[in-house]
């Protein structure tokens, strides 16, 4: 058939954006629909993109400095009870090297900018008159035939094509249409993100977070910080603004019966975090499902005859607490899915044993190894104590560490240990402190 | 003058921030229809009415539920929230729905 595509990605996030520039430097001919207005215009993240994929799709993107809002060259990591804050901290030369080991974005801005260079290569490629990337088209329908994928449908109109990837984020109604994802996913697996972004004047923001140049700092926070709601919160800067926000529990946060504005009202009002925004104006207010990166919440499969699914929609996605990593699994697996289409291609096999060399790259990958072997630290983090008992603990120890008041002072290991009576019971932290050595 | 803390924002106040596709018009289609008579007989919990982020789902002075999806951020959460089968959850038509156009993300 003359007007079938090789591939139809659906979704013009992070993962299919990926694909889509590799299936243009593969000269694929493809097509590309997006539901928002633009690339980005639907999506929201924390975030940061961690690891060094975006160097391989935009070699040097550093050079020009576009899309990313700052490299990561300092981590923070939070604990807190109601007053205080203990800090892990680690800020380092190292992280100034390029490729940088994380940036700082803005979906809005960040995947519009990829869809750019997106577009740059498929001009470049052999099919600069037969691929496109179309935005504001809603794909309601993955089409079938013999239990083949075979197209998709949006509206009246039917587009064909030898195999379609499916970057249709968390949210996976698609997913769920061609029967790899139940009908009804309850919340058992997901959390909700809500975000503030808080515009602050670059300078005061550099001075006040001790930045130079492009350089950027990100802080994770346990504890109070979630109300005693299962979850943890994020600061992120950006070049003249704050990314703050919370991951919350969803199950948790129904049962406790609280809301999540409500909750991150509170957050933003912990002394630690009241210091860092004083005198920034919040400029958008968002909010979004997540995956908890349960390993459990992946669909049944990831492929079918004629079908990938990347992303988040595969629920890709670790949270073990010192940081997100969904965009980053959004863009190997985005990357892993077009190099099998590329390679179904070549033997024109679409067939889903074809197309399990998809799953098979994605298993050898940091992905899903990755998810495998920190499945532990991820139900760790689900602990109760983990958002009470610990955190109080720390910044217990923290405040009779720090404090200096013309007392004869006991020593640490006796301060740990009222700590530790005040807040939990030892032998429970011994169980919990073996676990996480072995998760982490 | 040192630096304020930002004031306490209301729901309202922050969906005033959003960017919402097709804000003037009155007709537009809805994408997430919920059927309140499961809300107001059989639903124990009533939990979309705290856990939605914009909320879109509130009770009255009768304990009765309402949905409006004007100003829903396109977040998913009631699509897996709601475990009473209430909530039929698409996503919004491009032309002719509401839903959201973020400008930072
Ligand atoms: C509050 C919050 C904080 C987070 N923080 C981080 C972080 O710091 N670091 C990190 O790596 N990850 C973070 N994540 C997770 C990360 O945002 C996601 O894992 C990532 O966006 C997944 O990318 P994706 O391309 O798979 O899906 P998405 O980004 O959701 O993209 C899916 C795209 O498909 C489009 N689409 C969907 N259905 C259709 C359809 N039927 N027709 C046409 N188009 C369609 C959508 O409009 C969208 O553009 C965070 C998430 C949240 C909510
Ligand atoms: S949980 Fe479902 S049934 Fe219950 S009030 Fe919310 S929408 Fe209605
Ligand atoms: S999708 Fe989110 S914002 Fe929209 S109604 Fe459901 S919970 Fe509320």
């Amino acid at each position: 058939m003359e007007d079938k595509f090789d591939c139809i990605i659906v979704g013009g996030g992070i993962a299919g954006l990926s694909a889509a520039m590799m299936l243009a430097r593969g000269n694929a001919r493809f097509l590309l629909i997006e539901r928002g207005e633009f690339c980005g215009a639907k999506n929201v993240s924390g975030g940061v993109l961690w690891g060094s994929d975006l160097a391989r799709l935009v070699p040097n993107y550093w050079e020009e400095g576009l899309g990313f809002e700052r490299f990561v060259n300092h981590r923070r990591l939070t604990f807190m009870d109601e007053q205080s804050a203990f800090s892990v901290d680690f800020k380092s030369r190292h992280f100034e090297e390029t490729p940088y080991a994380g940036v700082t974005v803005l979906r809005s801005v960040f995947d519009a900018w990829l869809a750019d260079r997106v577009q740059e290569a498929i001009d470049a490629s052999d099919q600069a008159e037969e691929s496109f990337m179309a935005t504001d088209i809603l794909v309601e329908e993955i089409l079938q035939e013999d239990g083949r994928v075979v197209g998709i449908r949006a509206g009246e109109e039917s587009f064909h094509s030898d195999c379609v990837i499916i970057a249709e984020g968390v949210n996976n109604l698609l997913t769920r249409q061609i029967g790899l994802e139940k009908d009804y996913v309850p919340d058992t697996y997901v959390a909700v993100g809500v975000k503030e972004v808080l515009k602050l004047d670059e300078r005061k923001l550099m001075d006040r977070f001790q930045l130079s140049g492009r350089s950027g700092l990100t802080n994770e926070f346990v504890g109070m910080c979630s109300d005693g709601v299962e979850g943890g919160g994020f600061l992120y800067t950006n070049r003249d603004s704050i990314s703050l926000g919370l991951v919350l529990g969803m199950r948790d946060l129904r049962d406790k019966k609280k809301t999540p504005y409500d909750v991150l009202n509170g957050f933003k009002e912990h002394p630690a975090i009241a210091d860092m925004i004083a005198g920034a104006e919040t400029v958008e207010y968002s909010a979004h499902v997540v995956s908890t990166g349960d390993i459990r919440g992946i669909p049944s499969e990831i492929y079918t005859d004629g079908a990938m699914i990347v992303g988040e929609a595969a629920h890709l996605l670790l949270n073990a607490g010192k940081a997100i990593q969904g965009m980053d699994y959004a863009m190997r697996s985005g990357i892993l899915a077009a190099e099998t289409a590329l390679a179904a291609k070549e033997k024109q096999d679409y067939s889903s044993s074809m197309l399990s060399n998809y799953r098979t790259a994605l298993e050898n990958s940091y992905v899903l190894k990755d998810m495998r072997s920190f499945q532990d630290a991820v139900h760790l983090l689900h602990q109760e104590q983990m958002f009470g008992a610990i955190p109080n603990l720390i910044c217990d120890f923290g405040r009779q560490f720090f404090t200096i008041d013309s007392e004869p002072t006991p020593k640490a290991s006796s301060m740990m240990r009222a700590s530790i009576k005040r807040h939990a019971s030892y032998w429970e932290l011994v169980k919990l402190g073996l676990k996480g050595a072995r998760a982490i | 003058m040192s630096d304020q803390a930002p004031k306490r924002l209301s729901v309202s106040e922050r969906l005033g921030l959003v960017n919402y596709r097709n804000q003037g018009r009155t007709d537009a289609r809805a994408h997430i229809e919920v059927d309140t008579s499961i809300c107001n007989s059989t639903c124990s919990h009533k939990c979309t009415t705290r856990i939605c982020p914009a909320k879109c789902y509130t009770l009255d002075e009768h304990d009765q539920v309402h949905f409006q999806f004007e100003d829903c951020i396109e977040c998913g959460t009631c699509l897996y929230a709601c475990d009473q089968g209430a909530v039929t959850w698409k996503y919004p038509h491009p032309e002719e729905g509401r839903g959201i156009n973020w400008t930072l993300g």
